[in-house]
């Protein structure tokens, strides 16, 4: 931008000379700049004027290629159409790739290229010339989120020449087979399995990544497993732990577990995407849920969409209704198993079928670009009874949607008082305001949606801007 | 065995004609006489059976020999026909080229020259010969960065300047009156549909110009009228209130759900639209009837299949259209946005509804009001030009403004993308196997693929490599099947020539992309462009 005041060349209401300090004004207030909307002639502008935006997660000054990473994974990344590293790439991937390499804690909200980042991590600590000794390990909660990671390390990696990557998931590696690739994706279970039997050899690890670490570390959970996971890796293999939420009891667990860790946090209100709508659907009683949810998809325009419902069998019930109106629908409960599962998922990610139901099994992770609706079916409850609401939940579940900056929606079913306690408890928790929707008149229901929409990537407060990097 | 004749069956009656009984007990059975006798016979059946075999081999022969002339000659008019349509193409694109290069040096300006110069402006794009070069340090060099500069007519330097001190631009007299209402970040462009003037110095022969290419804009704006008017009427008409809501949230819900897969996947969300377009078109609620001329490019007189058509349609009809228009630009700004692959059963949808004969006036489709969006939401397509780093280049480009502020980078990348995707899946259909006509045939996607590529080198913008991009990825193989050869050369041009003429320094993730595409189709489908 070095010609920068010789561009300014802009005859102002008063004849005074253009002054660079006048220019920089340009667009935060629309009301003084409006005469220089219409004029015809240009003025170059900073960027940092055109957005600004500093504190957008996904905005970053650098380029991929600026955070030095090889000519092949940069060509991945622009095959998939990445331009620009994401706030938490552009901050984490640095000290990641640092030597000598440092553990990572990082959290970033839902959909801002966490996976991204630790994938461009493995792929550049690995030497791809050793295909068949693994170097790098991801763990991840669930075996459709496994799959995924190992997707997008075939996406990114596309050009870095005979990339292996094995998935340790159930039933993915026959029982007397070595692990052979230079990368291993899989579930805690399965990994831990394997390794006990001599299948792989984990003695080379140079990363470990664990994806939804505050989940994956949990006690009551898989926390166990992870941790015998790493009893049996090299003591120097360095360990990234990322995930969307950190309760604080998890974390003093994740400083032992990834010990004198750079870390990257966000404060408690800073953890919902602002670019996703939140709404509420006041239901007059529970049976017309049905009919409402199938009004929803006139209301503004939808990509695919995910349906989180309490039980299988509304889940079922739901599909029969939405299929006979149009929709091409999967359904995906714990009813479903293995491969099965696979291909359901695979239906839905490939757009075969734009609408998915699904029980929690698929709150976390699960990335399809192309969600733009989220619906609460049912309010996300926990505990004995289902009895306290489910604030985590609520939040992976909505980041469904809004992935990497594209708008999305997130409409929450009420119908009776406990519902709506519920909600209201979730909404006070985060700090968010949700919009109220009435299915009584579809027109100014409709009305009011599209105002929120358009108003949904240009709030004053879209600043989620407290990552600090300790 | 195909020269010899058959071999004659054993059981063929006329082995012996003249044998009877009498004549095998009779006493000269054995003589000479009857011997020679039988051998002549014998002989003359022999030719016969000959005969008759050579004559049928010469027939079959003929036949077939006729048969591979009459293939040949298809094929060779086949062949005419396609080297025909390259040429022509070739020569469009030739033309293009050539009108692209010589841009007119000097514009009229509408903006007083009083700003004292700040100083020598450091970027003069070497493709504008100037032969003024006084106006080269003016405030409006950078109007060259317009695409729409090619149409404008150049100004001698002295003319007074109509509108001082950057007040509010006027309307020109070619705007109606209602674009004053109107749609902010275009009144630059909407302006300029000064053009059916001749430009002075024509580089090639000059097709001309009946319809400025900016007639979309006023298209747009009327359509934004038409909606107003359906608010209107619907506050007085209970019926149409009733049913306008359902029946836009019908289509829109229907576009939505289209997915790809195998024909017959999207029947039920076609025959929706469809169908509420037909309820729009019956117009049993008494919606007003309205001019269809002021949503096309060009006038549509009574002569022109005029026969069949009324003269007015229901403005229900014609408001449901434009939201399914809009609904489809929606969809591909926000699914193919993300995964361009999903444009693709939107421009059938496209395709199959503007195609119908039911929803045609004056026997040609109304598809301009669709492409009356694409011009507001995605200039480049249509030519227009501007640089990312400034507030006019960014209007001209269709960089989205929200309350105020620009939109991200990423998202308006991502808008791009889509449209681009969106702009091939509607403009790259196959009519060969309907009888229906094309609405939005594949010329109108070189075109706008030339429109990008022929772009001078400076001004080569970041939108224009990922609107280019997305045009090609997934559509290459439909690209060729239309275009042949001329598909070929014209991708290479895409993906080496064009990228590479981006000055130095300016290269970016968008431009370099280009590359990385060419790499994947060659991996993917062995299709070397080098």
């Amino acid at each position: 931008m070095a010609d920068l005041a010789s561009r300014i060349t802009k005859p102002d209401e008063e004849p005074a000379p253009a002054a660079p300090a006048a220019e920089t004004k340009l667009d935060g207030d629309e009301e003084v700049g409006s005469a220089l909307v219409d004029a015809t002639y240009d003025v170059e502008i900073k960027l940092s004027d055109l957005q600004n935006e500093e504190g957008n997660p996904l905005y970053s000054v650098k380029s991929f290629e600026e955070l030095g990473l090889p000519k092949s994974i940069n060509d991945g990344l622009l095959a998939m159409n990445f331009k620009k590293p994401s706030k938490v790439q552009e901050t984490a991937l640095p000290l990641m790739l640092a030597n000598p390499p440092r553990n990572m804690i990082a959290q970033s909200q839902s959909g801002t290229g966490k996976t991204a980042a630790f994938v461009l991590t493995c792929l550049t600590r690995v030497d791809l010339n050793q295909k068949t000794t693994p170097q790098a390990l991801l763990l991840a909660p669930s075996r459709e989120l496994a799959r995924q990671i190992q997707g997008v390390i075939l996406s990114i990696g596309q050009f870095c020449g005979d990339l292996t990557v094995v998935a340790a998931i159930p039933g993915a590696v026959a029982r007397d087979t070595k692990v052979e690739g230079s990368i291993v994706v899989g579930t805690p279970g399965t990994v831990i399995d394997l390794i006990k039997r001599n299948q792989f050899d984990t003695k080379n690890l140079k990363v470990l990544v664990i994806d939804e670490a505050d989940n994956m570390l949990d006690m009551q959970g898989l926390g166990d497993q992870c941790l015998r996971v790493k009893q049996k890796i090299p003591r120097t293999t360095q360990i990234l732990l990322f995930s969307a939420t950190f309760p604080d009891k998890v974390m003093s667990f994740a400083e032992k577990y990834a010990p004198s860790a750079n870390q990257m946090r966000l404060k408690h209100n800073d953890l919902t995407v602002k670019g996703i709508s939140q709404m509420y659907m006041d239901c007059p009683d529970q049976d017309k849920k049905y009919d409402i949810l199938c009004k929803l998809y006139g209301l503004m325009t939808i990509g695919s969409s995910v349906i989180f419902v309490r039980t299988r069998e509304s889940a079922d019930e739901i599909k029969r209704r939405m299929e006979s109106d149009g929709h091409k629908v999967s359904v995906l409960h714990g009813a479903y198993e293995g491969v099965n599962r696979d291909t359901l998922l695979d239906d839905f990610r490939s757009g075969r079928s734009k609408v998915l139901i699904t029980t929690n099994v698929l709150a976390r992770g699960i990335d399809v670009s192309t969600v733009s609706m989220v619906i609460n079916y049912d309010i996300p409850m926990k505990g004995p009874g289902e009895r306290e609401p489910d604030a985590e939940t609520y939040l992976h579940r909505i980041g469904r949607t809004g992935r990497f900056g594209r708008v999305g929606v997130s409409i929450s079913f009420v119908y009776d008082k406990r519902s709506y306690q519920a909600l209201t408890y979730i909404s006070n928790y985060y700090g968010i305001d949700l919009v109220q929707l009435s299915p009584d008149d579809w027109d100014e229901t409709e009305r009011k949606v599209q105002d929120v929409l358009k108003s949904s990537r240009a709030k004053p407060d879209y600043a989620p801007n407290a990552i600090k990097v300790d | 065995m195909a020269g010899s004749p058959p071999s004659r069956p054993r059981s063929f009656q006329y082995t012996s004609p003249s044998r009877t009984i009498s004549e095998i007990l009779g006493e000269d059975r054995n003589s000479e006489v009857r011997h020679k006798l039988r051998i002549e016979t014998a002989w003359k059946e022999h030719e016969r059976v000959r005969e008759d075999a050579e004559r049928a081999l010469r027939e079959h022969n003929q036949k077939e020999e006729q048969r591979r002339l009459l293939e040949e000659k298809r094929r060779e008019e086949e062949r005419i026909r396609r080297d025909e349509q390259i040429a022509a193409e070739r020569i469009r694109l030739n033309a293009l080229k050539a009108k692209k290069v010589e841009i007119p040096p000097v514009l009229p300006d509408p903006e007083p020259p009083k700003a004292p110069p700040a100083a020598p402006v450091a970027k003069a794009p070497e493709s504008a010969p100037s032969p003024t070069p006084a106006t080269a340090t003016t405030p409006q060099l950078n109007n060259l960065l317009n695409g729409t500069t090619a149409q404008k007519t150049p100004a001698p330097l002295g003319q007074p300047a109509p509108n001082p001190f950057g007040a509010p631009p006027k309307p020109s007299p070619f705007t109606q009156a209602s674009l004053q209402t109107a749609i902010g970040n275009l009144q630059v462009q909407s302006k300029e549909p000064v053009a059916p003037t001749p430009r002075p110095q024509p580089p090639v022969a000059q097709r001309p110009a009946p319809v400025p290419i900016d007639r979309y804009t006023i298209i747009h704006t009327n359509l934004k009228a038409l909606r107003t008017l359906m608010t209107q009427q619907a506050k007085v008409n209970k019926l149409l209130k009733q049913r306008m809501g359902d029946m836009r949230r019908d289509i829109r819900k229907s576009v939505g759900q289209l997915t790809g897969g195998p024909a017959g996947t999207n029947r039920q969300q076609q025959n929706k639209i469809m169908e509420n377009l037909r309820e729009a078109l019956a117009n049993q609620v008494g919606s007003q009837l309205v001019d269809p001329n002021d949503y096309l490019l060009e006038p549509r007189s009574y002569a022109q299949g005029g026969q069949q058509s009324p003269e007015k349609l229901p403005s229900l009809f014609l408001y449901l259209l434009n939201q399914f228009a809009k609904a489809a630009i929606s969809q591909f700004v926000n699914e193919a946005s993300a995964r361009p692959e999903t444009a693709d059963p939107v421009g059938v949808c496209i395709a199959a509804t503007f195609s119908d004969p039911n929803f045609q006036w004056r026997g040609q489709s109304l598809i301009d009001i669709l492409m009356a969006k694409f011009r507001i939401v995605c200039p480049v397509l249509f030519g227009f030009r501007g640089s990312e780093k400034t507030l006019e280049g960014r209007k001209r480009l269709g960089w989205k403004k929200e309350h105020g502020s620009w939109v991200d980078e990423q998202v308006h990348m991502d808008r791009m993308t889509g449209l681009g995707a969106g702009f091939a899946a509607v403009s790259l259909r196959n009519f060969s196997k309907t009888k229906k006509v094309n609405p939005y045939p594949p010329r109108n996607y070189w075109t706008a693929m030339a429109k990008i590529v022929n772009t001078p080198s400076p001004e080569i913008s970041n939108t224009q490599a990922v609107v280019l991009k997305a045009m090609i990825q997934n559509y290459e193989q439909k690209f060729l099947e239309h275009y042949g050869s001329a598909a070929i050369a014209a991708l290479r041009m895409c993906l080496f020539e064009f990228p590479a003429r981006v000055p130095a320094g300016s290269q970016s993730a968008a431009i370099n992309s280009l590359g990385v595409l060419a790499t994947q189709l060659q991996r993917d489908s062995g299709l070397v462009l080098t």
